[in-house]
Protein backbone atom coordinates (compact mmCIF):
# COMPACT_ATOMS: atom_id res chain seq x y z
CA UNK A 1 0.00 0.00 0.00
CA UNK A 2 1.48 3.69 -0.90
CA UNK A 3 2.37 6.19 1.79
CA UNK A 4 -0.49 8.28 1.94
CA UNK A 5 0.74 12.28 2.36
CA UNK A 6 -0.92 15.41 2.05
CA UNK A 7 -0.32 18.12 0.04
CA UNK A 8 -2.15 21.64 -0.59
CA UNK A 9 -4.47 22.46 -4.24
CA UNK A 10 -5.52 25.90 -4.08
CA UNK A 11 -4.80 26.10 -0.24
CA UNK A 12 -7.06 23.10 0.47
CA UNK A 13 -5.25 20.50 2.20
CA UNK A 14 -6.04 17.34 0.79
CA UNK A 15 -4.86 13.56 1.07
CA UNK A 16 -2.53 11.55 -1.77
CA UNK A 17 -0.96 8.50 -2.56
CA UNK A 18 2.46 8.37 -2.58
CA UNK A 19 3.04 7.91 -6.68
CA UNK A 20 0.05 9.19 -7.57
CA UNK A 21 0.31 12.62 -10.01
CA UNK A 22 -0.59 15.66 -8.94
CA UNK A 23 -3.86 15.41 -11.64
CA UNK A 24 -5.09 11.92 -10.10
CA UNK A 25 -4.57 14.10 -7.11
CA UNK A 26 -6.77 16.92 -7.91
CA UNK A 27 -9.08 15.08 -9.40
CA UNK A 28 -9.55 12.46 -6.43
CA UNK A 29 -10.39 15.64 -4.27
CA UNK A 30 -12.70 17.04 -6.64
CA UNK A 31 -10.34 19.76 -8.34
CA UNK A 32 -10.33 20.76 -11.72
CA UNK A 33 -7.55 20.96 -14.17
CA UNK A 34 -8.05 21.47 -17.75
CA UNK A 35 -6.37 18.37 -19.92
CA UNK A 36 -6.39 17.76 -23.54
CA UNK A 37 -3.84 15.24 -24.88
CA UNK A 38 -4.26 13.08 -20.99
CA UNK A 39 -6.92 10.63 -21.15
CA UNK A 40 -7.75 8.18 -18.28
CA UNK A 41 -6.18 5.28 -18.25
CA UNK A 42 -3.72 5.76 -21.48
CA UNK A 43 -0.03 6.50 -20.45
CA UNK A 44 0.61 10.25 -19.69
CA UNK A 45 3.24 12.23 -22.55
CA UNK A 46 2.17 15.93 -20.89
CA UNK A 47 2.35 17.14 -24.86
CA UNK A 48 -0.75 19.73 -24.48
CA UNK A 49 0.73 21.46 -21.73
CA UNK A 50 -2.98 22.37 -21.03
CA UNK A 51 -2.40 21.07 -17.51
CA UNK A 52 0.32 22.68 -16.40
CA UNK A 53 0.16 24.21 -12.77
CA UNK A 54 2.04 26.13 -10.16
CA UNK A 55 4.11 24.37 -7.86
CA UNK A 56 5.26 26.69 -4.46
CA UNK A 57 9.09 26.89 -4.58
CA UNK A 58 9.41 26.79 -8.64
CA UNK A 59 9.38 29.60 -11.30
CA UNK A 60 8.25 26.78 -13.79
CA UNK A 61 4.93 25.15 -14.56
CA UNK A 62 4.98 21.84 -14.23
CA UNK A 63 2.61 19.71 -16.16
CA UNK A 64 0.12 17.83 -13.32
CA UNK A 65 -0.92 15.24 -15.52
CA UNK A 66 3.39 13.79 -15.31
CA UNK A 67 4.35 15.58 -12.13
CA UNK A 68 4.55 13.41 -8.91
CA UNK A 69 2.79 14.52 -5.90
CA UNK A 70 5.56 15.43 -3.18
CA UNK A 71 4.37 15.79 0.52
CA UNK A 72 4.12 19.15 1.89
CA UNK A 73 4.04 20.39 -2.16
CA UNK A 74 1.90 23.44 -2.58
CA UNK A 75 -0.50 23.31 -5.93
CA UNK A 76 -2.19 26.07 -7.74
CA UNK A 77 -4.74 25.33 -10.58
CA UNK A 78 -5.92 28.72 -11.27
CA UNK A 79 -4.02 31.55 -12.04
CA UNK A 80 -3.94 34.86 -14.73
CA UNK A 81 -0.47 33.74 -15.54
CA UNK A 82 -1.82 29.62 -16.22
CA UNK A 83 -4.83 31.28 -17.65
CA UNK A 84 -2.62 33.20 -19.86
CA UNK A 85 -0.81 30.61 -20.87
CA UNK A 86 -2.84 27.86 -21.27
CA UNK A 87 -4.63 30.40 -23.82
CA UNK A 88 -0.88 30.48 -25.83
CA UNK A 89 -0.90 26.87 -25.96
CA UNK A 90 -4.52 26.61 -27.41
CA UNK A 91 -3.92 29.60 -29.41
CA UNK A 92 -0.94 28.01 -31.10
CA UNK A 93 -2.75 24.64 -31.76
CA UNK A 94 -5.78 26.32 -32.96
CA UNK A 95 -3.10 28.22 -35.53
CA UNK A 96 -1.34 24.83 -36.67
CA UNK A 97 -3.87 23.27 -38.77
CA UNK A 98 -7.30 24.57 -40.18
CA UNK A 99 -9.84 24.02 -37.65
CA UNK A 100 -13.16 25.40 -38.70
CA UNK A 101 -15.70 24.51 -36.48
CA UNK A 102 -18.47 25.25 -38.00
CA UNK A 103 -18.23 22.79 -40.46
CA UNK A 104 -16.84 20.19 -38.01
CA UNK A 105 -19.06 17.04 -37.49
CA UNK A 106 -17.68 17.58 -33.54
CA UNK A 107 -18.72 21.54 -33.46
CA UNK A 108 -20.41 21.48 -29.51
CA UNK A 109 -18.58 18.18 -28.28
CA UNK A 110 -15.35 19.26 -29.34
CA UNK A 111 -12.58 19.02 -26.64
CA UNK A 112 -10.70 21.60 -28.30
CA UNK A 113 -13.46 23.77 -28.67
CA UNK A 114 -14.73 23.69 -25.18
CA UNK A 115 -11.39 24.51 -23.65
CA UNK A 116 -10.77 27.55 -26.02
CA UNK A 117 -14.66 28.60 -24.91
CA UNK A 118 -13.86 28.27 -21.08
CA UNK A 119 -10.75 30.28 -21.72
CA UNK A 120 -12.45 33.07 -23.02
CA UNK A 121 -10.66 32.68 -26.78
CA UNK A 122 -12.32 34.35 -29.10
CA UNK A 123 -10.15 35.08 -31.58
CA UNK A 124 -6.57 34.41 -32.39
CA UNK A 125 -3.46 36.74 -32.45
CA UNK A 126 -1.14 34.93 -34.42
CA UNK A 127 -1.66 34.47 -38.36
CA UNK A 128 -2.83 31.01 -39.50
CA UNK A 129 -0.67 28.26 -40.98
CA UNK A 130 -3.66 27.26 -43.57
CA UNK A 131 -1.03 23.79 -44.04
CA UNK A 132 -2.87 22.23 -47.35
CA UNK A 133 -3.34 18.96 -45.69
CA UNK A 134 -5.17 15.40 -47.26
CA UNK A 135 -8.14 14.06 -45.43
CA UNK A 136 -7.82 9.99 -45.56
CA UNK A 137 -11.41 8.64 -46.61
CA UNK A 138 -10.30 5.12 -47.38
CA UNK A 139 -11.40 3.05 -44.07
CA UNK A 140 -15.24 2.24 -44.62
CA UNK A 141 -16.18 3.31 -41.20
CA UNK A 142 -14.03 6.13 -40.53
CA UNK A 143 -12.25 9.25 -41.15
CA UNK A 144 -9.15 10.82 -40.71
CA UNK A 145 -9.14 14.28 -41.08
CA UNK A 146 -5.81 15.90 -40.75
CA UNK A 147 -7.33 19.42 -40.76
CA UNK A 148 -8.43 18.64 -37.23
CA UNK A 149 -5.63 16.94 -35.82
CA UNK A 150 -3.55 18.23 -32.76
CA UNK A 151 -1.28 15.61 -32.62
CA UNK A 152 -2.25 14.90 -29.19
CA UNK A 153 -1.30 10.55 -29.80
CA UNK A 154 -4.63 9.61 -27.61
CA UNK A 155 -4.92 7.67 -30.68
CA UNK A 156 -1.81 6.82 -30.94
CA UNK A 157 -1.53 5.35 -27.32
CA UNK A 158 -4.75 3.86 -27.02
CA UNK A 159 -4.27 1.91 -30.22
CA UNK A 160 -0.95 0.49 -28.87
CA UNK A 161 -1.72 0.32 -25.12
CA UNK A 162 -5.71 -0.98 -25.10
CA UNK A 163 -6.29 -1.96 -28.31
CA UNK A 164 -2.30 -3.93 -28.75
CA UNK A 165 -2.78 -3.08 -32.45
CA UNK A 166 -0.24 0.20 -33.07
CA UNK A 167 -2.04 1.64 -36.12
CA UNK A 168 -1.21 4.83 -35.53
CA UNK A 169 2.17 6.60 -35.33
CA UNK A 170 4.00 10.61 -35.70
CA UNK A 171 5.63 10.51 -38.39
CA UNK A 172 8.56 13.96 -39.48
CA UNK A 173 8.81 16.04 -37.17
CA UNK A 174 8.64 19.63 -35.89
CA UNK A 175 5.46 20.92 -37.90
CA UNK A 176 5.57 18.40 -40.93
CA UNK A 177 4.30 16.13 -38.07
CA UNK A 178 1.53 14.05 -39.33
CA UNK A 179 -0.31 11.48 -37.85
CA UNK A 180 0.13 7.79 -40.11
CA UNK A 181 -1.35 4.64 -39.95
CA UNK A 182 0.51 1.53 -40.64
CA UNK A 183 3.73 2.36 -43.11
CA UNK A 184 1.79 5.75 -44.22
CA UNK A 185 -0.80 3.89 -46.00
CA UNK A 186 -4.39 4.82 -46.48
CA UNK A 187 -5.90 3.65 -43.42
CA UNK A 188 -8.35 1.41 -45.14
CA UNK A 189 -5.31 -0.62 -46.46
CA UNK A 190 -3.49 -1.37 -42.86
CA UNK A 191 -4.48 -4.67 -42.34
CA UNK A 192 -3.62 -4.41 -38.63
CA UNK A 193 -6.31 -2.42 -37.79
CA UNK A 194 -9.16 -3.92 -35.91
CA UNK A 195 -11.97 -1.48 -37.19
CA UNK A 196 -12.49 -1.18 -33.23
CA UNK A 197 -13.25 2.59 -33.06
CA UNK A 198 -11.23 3.05 -30.02
CA UNK A 199 -8.59 6.35 -31.68
CA UNK A 200 -12.45 7.61 -32.76
CA UNK A 201 -13.57 7.54 -29.58
CA UNK A 202 -10.88 8.79 -27.43
CA UNK A 203 -9.96 11.99 -30.40
CA UNK A 204 -10.92 14.67 -28.44
CA UNK A 205 -11.56 16.73 -31.41
CA UNK A 206 -13.31 15.87 -35.59
CA UNK A 207 -10.22 14.48 -36.76
CA UNK A 208 -11.15 11.05 -36.29
CA UNK A 209 -14.78 10.46 -36.58
CA UNK A 210 -17.44 8.23 -37.67
CA UNK A 211 -18.45 8.23 -41.32
CA UNK A 212 -21.96 9.38 -41.76
CA UNK A 213 -22.82 11.90 -39.45
CA UNK A 214 -23.28 15.76 -40.20
CA UNK A 215 -22.15 19.04 -38.77
CA UNK A 216 -22.59 18.93 -34.75
CA UNK A 217 -23.67 15.11 -34.75
CA UNK A 218 -20.36 13.25 -34.04
CA UNK A 219 -20.67 12.83 -30.21
CA UNK A 220 -17.79 10.64 -28.92
CA UNK A 221 -18.54 8.14 -26.83
CA UNK A 222 -15.31 7.11 -24.59
CA UNK A 223 -16.46 6.41 -21.31
CA UNK A 224 -15.84 2.89 -21.46
CA UNK A 225 -12.41 3.17 -22.32
CA UNK A 226 -10.80 4.28 -19.35
CA UNK A 227 -12.18 1.18 -17.91
CA UNK A 228 -11.04 -1.27 -20.40
CA UNK A 229 -7.59 0.66 -20.15
CA UNK A 230 -7.54 0.13 -16.28
CA UNK A 231 -8.56 -4.20 -16.94
CA UNK A 232 -5.36 -3.74 -19.22
CA UNK A 233 -3.15 -2.85 -16.72
CA UNK A 234 -3.36 1.00 -17.58
CA UNK A 235 -2.46 3.73 -15.00
CA UNK B 1 1.33 -7.99 -49.30
CA UNK B 2 2.06 -11.41 -49.25
CA UNK B 3 3.90 -11.55 -52.83
CA UNK B 4 5.54 -8.46 -52.29
CA UNK B 5 7.48 -9.99 -49.18
CA UNK B 6 8.59 -13.12 -51.06
CA UNK B 7 10.18 -10.97 -54.05
CA UNK B 8 11.15 -7.81 -52.66
CA UNK B 9 13.91 -7.66 -51.12
CA UNK B 10 15.61 -9.92 -52.76
CA UNK B 11 16.96 -13.38 -51.48
CA UNK B 12 20.38 -11.79 -50.35
CA UNK B 13 19.40 -8.73 -49.00
CA UNK B 14 16.56 -10.74 -46.72
CA UNK B 15 19.72 -12.73 -45.54
CA UNK B 16 21.66 -9.88 -44.96
CA UNK B 17 18.82 -7.97 -43.07
CA UNK B 18 18.32 -11.10 -40.86
CA UNK B 19 21.92 -11.19 -39.95
CA UNK B 20 21.52 -7.92 -38.29
CA UNK B 21 18.42 -8.45 -36.84
CA UNK B 22 20.00 -11.59 -35.01
CA UNK B 23 23.09 -9.58 -34.17
CA UNK B 24 21.23 -7.06 -32.51
CA UNK B 25 19.31 -9.38 -31.12
CA UNK B 26 16.48 -7.82 -28.40
CA UNK B 27 18.26 -4.96 -27.40
CA UNK B 28 16.05 -2.38 -26.91
CA UNK B 29 16.43 0.78 -29.33
CA UNK B 30 17.83 -2.01 -31.74
CA UNK B 31 15.62 -1.09 -34.50
CA UNK B 32 17.94 2.41 -34.74
CA UNK B 33 20.97 -0.03 -35.50
CA UNK B 34 19.12 -2.56 -37.64
CA UNK B 35 18.02 0.90 -39.99
CA UNK B 36 21.37 2.61 -40.09
CA UNK B 37 23.57 -1.13 -41.12
CA UNK B 38 20.11 -1.83 -43.85
CA UNK B 39 20.44 1.30 -45.12
CA UNK B 40 24.48 1.83 -45.38
CA UNK B 41 24.20 -1.71 -47.07
CA UNK B 42 21.96 -0.53 -49.60
CA UNK B 43 24.06 0.59 -52.85
CA UNK B 44 21.48 3.15 -53.22
CA UNK B 45 21.85 4.66 -49.63
CA UNK B 46 18.11 4.51 -48.79
CA UNK B 47 15.54 1.92 -46.93
CA UNK B 48 12.84 1.00 -49.50
CA UNK B 49 9.11 0.91 -48.56
CA UNK B 50 9.43 -3.50 -48.55
CA UNK B 51 12.64 -2.84 -46.85
CA UNK B 52 10.52 -1.18 -44.31
CA UNK B 53 7.84 -3.78 -44.25
CA UNK B 54 10.17 -7.31 -44.27
CA UNK B 55 11.56 -5.56 -41.03
CA UNK B 56 8.99 -5.09 -39.09
CA UNK B 57 7.33 -8.21 -40.14
CA UNK B 58 11.20 -9.97 -39.10
CA UNK B 59 11.54 -7.79 -35.38
CA UNK B 60 7.73 -7.92 -35.02
CA UNK B 61 7.89 -4.38 -34.47
CA UNK B 62 4.80 -2.38 -35.49
CA UNK B 63 5.03 -0.75 -39.07
CA UNK B 64 3.92 2.64 -37.99
CA UNK B 65 6.81 2.38 -35.28
CA UNK B 66 9.34 1.43 -38.57
CA UNK B 67 8.07 3.97 -40.13
CA UNK B 68 8.00 6.70 -37.58
CA UNK B 69 11.75 6.11 -36.73
CA UNK B 70 12.63 6.53 -40.39
CA UNK B 71 11.15 9.49 -41.21
CA UNK B 72 12.10 11.09 -37.60
CA UNK B 73 15.60 10.91 -38.12
CA UNK B 74 16.99 12.93 -40.92
CA UNK B 75 19.51 10.27 -41.23
CA UNK B 76 17.47 8.06 -43.05
CA UNK B 77 16.52 8.10 -46.71
CA UNK B 78 13.44 7.10 -48.30
CA UNK B 79 14.40 7.94 -51.91
CA UNK B 80 17.39 6.63 -53.52
CA UNK B 81 20.10 8.90 -53.27
CA UNK B 82 22.60 10.19 -55.92
CA UNK B 83 26.66 8.85 -56.29
CA UNK B 84 27.75 11.84 -54.57
CA UNK B 85 25.89 13.75 -51.65
CA UNK B 86 26.30 17.34 -51.20
CA UNK B 87 25.60 18.45 -47.93
CA UNK B 88 24.87 22.43 -47.40
CA UNK B 89 24.69 23.88 -44.01
CA UNK B 90 21.98 25.88 -43.10
CA UNK B 91 22.60 26.86 -39.62
CA UNK B 92 23.12 30.68 -38.58
CA UNK B 93 26.22 31.19 -38.91
CA UNK B 94 26.37 29.60 -42.41
CA UNK B 95 23.00 31.21 -43.14
CA UNK B 96 25.17 34.98 -42.25
CA UNK B 97 28.52 33.91 -44.50
CA UNK B 98 25.82 33.10 -47.39
CA UNK B 99 25.27 29.53 -47.65
CA UNK B 100 21.56 30.81 -49.29
CA UNK B 101 23.49 31.81 -52.03
CA UNK B 102 25.86 28.46 -52.05
CA UNK B 103 22.57 26.28 -52.09
CA UNK B 104 21.07 28.38 -55.30
CA UNK B 105 24.53 28.09 -56.79
CA UNK B 106 24.38 24.35 -56.46
CA UNK B 107 20.37 24.28 -57.62
CA UNK B 108 21.19 25.85 -60.66
CA UNK B 109 24.48 23.99 -61.66
CA UNK B 110 22.36 20.54 -61.15
CA UNK B 111 19.33 21.98 -62.73
CA UNK B 112 16.88 21.98 -59.97
CA UNK B 113 15.80 25.55 -60.60
CA UNK B 114 15.63 28.14 -58.24
CA UNK B 115 13.71 27.44 -55.17
CA UNK B 116 10.47 29.67 -55.34
CA UNK B 117 9.91 27.61 -58.70
CA UNK B 118 10.08 24.26 -57.16
CA UNK B 119 8.42 22.90 -53.83
CA UNK B 120 6.60 24.91 -51.42
CA UNK B 121 9.34 23.73 -48.14
CA UNK B 122 11.72 26.19 -49.33
CA UNK B 123 13.33 26.94 -45.66
CA UNK B 124 12.99 23.23 -43.90
CA UNK B 125 15.61 21.38 -42.50
CA UNK B 126 15.40 18.75 -45.00
CA UNK B 127 15.76 19.61 -48.13
CA UNK B 128 16.65 16.33 -49.86
CA UNK B 129 16.74 17.06 -54.10
CA UNK B 130 18.51 14.08 -56.40
CA UNK B 131 19.04 14.96 -60.18
CA UNK B 132 17.31 13.03 -62.54
CA UNK B 133 20.67 10.89 -64.36
CA UNK B 134 20.92 9.70 -60.01
CA UNK B 135 24.67 11.47 -59.73
CA UNK B 136 23.87 14.28 -57.17
CA UNK B 137 22.25 14.32 -53.94
CA UNK B 138 21.50 18.29 -52.66
CA UNK B 139 20.72 17.90 -48.78
CA UNK B 140 20.82 20.88 -46.17
CA UNK B 141 21.66 20.20 -42.63
CA UNK B 142 20.96 21.94 -39.77
CA UNK B 143 24.50 22.85 -38.24
CA UNK B 144 27.41 20.79 -38.78
CA UNK B 145 29.16 22.18 -35.68
CA UNK B 146 31.66 23.79 -37.28
CA UNK B 147 30.38 27.35 -37.66
CA UNK B 148 34.12 28.42 -37.23
CA UNK B 149 34.25 27.53 -40.94
CA UNK B 150 31.60 28.91 -42.00
CA UNK B 151 30.14 28.63 -44.62
CA UNK B 152 30.81 25.11 -44.74
CA UNK B 153 29.70 22.17 -47.23
CA UNK B 154 29.66 19.24 -46.75
CA UNK B 155 31.16 17.01 -50.05
CA UNK B 156 30.53 12.98 -49.83
CA UNK B 157 31.35 13.31 -46.52
CA UNK B 158 33.93 15.34 -46.44
CA UNK B 159 33.49 19.03 -44.62
CA UNK B 160 34.75 21.63 -46.97
CA UNK B 161 35.36 25.20 -45.05
CA UNK B 162 35.19 29.15 -46.28
CA UNK B 163 33.42 27.68 -49.22
CA UNK B 164 32.23 30.23 -51.80
CA UNK B 165 29.93 30.06 -55.06
CA UNK B 166 33.31 29.73 -57.42
CA UNK B 167 35.04 26.97 -55.57
CA UNK B 168 31.56 25.22 -54.97
CA UNK B 169 31.10 25.25 -58.79
CA UNK B 170 34.54 23.94 -59.45
CA UNK B 171 33.56 21.19 -57.01
CA UNK B 172 30.58 19.95 -58.72
CA UNK B 173 32.35 20.07 -62.15
CA UNK B 174 35.12 18.45 -61.09
CA UNK B 175 32.95 15.56 -59.76
CA UNK B 176 30.88 15.91 -62.25
CA UNK B 177 33.70 14.93 -64.77
CA UNK B 178 35.16 12.01 -62.20
CA UNK B 179 31.77 9.88 -62.39
CA UNK B 180 31.30 10.29 -66.25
Amino acid sequence: MPQTISIRIDGELVSALQGQTILEAAKQAGKYIPTLCYFEGLSAVGACRLCIVEVAGTDKLLPACTTPVQDGMSVTTTSPKLTQYRRIALELLFVERNHVCAVCVSNGHCELQNLATSLGITNMRHWYNYPNLPVDLSHKRFVLDHNRCILCTRCVRVCAEVEGAHVWEITERGISSRLTSGLNQPWGQVTDCTNCGKCVQVCPTGALAEKGWAVEEMVKQNDNISGLAHRKGGQ
Amino acid sequence: MQTTLQENPDASERAFINQVIASQSDRPGALLGILEAVQEHHPRKYLPMETLRYIAARTGIPPSIVYSVATFYALFNLQPQGENTICVCRGTACHTRGSRNLLETLRLELGFGREDESDEATDSDKLVLTTEDQRFTVRTVACFGQCALAPVVEINHKICSHVNEHTLQRQVRELERESK
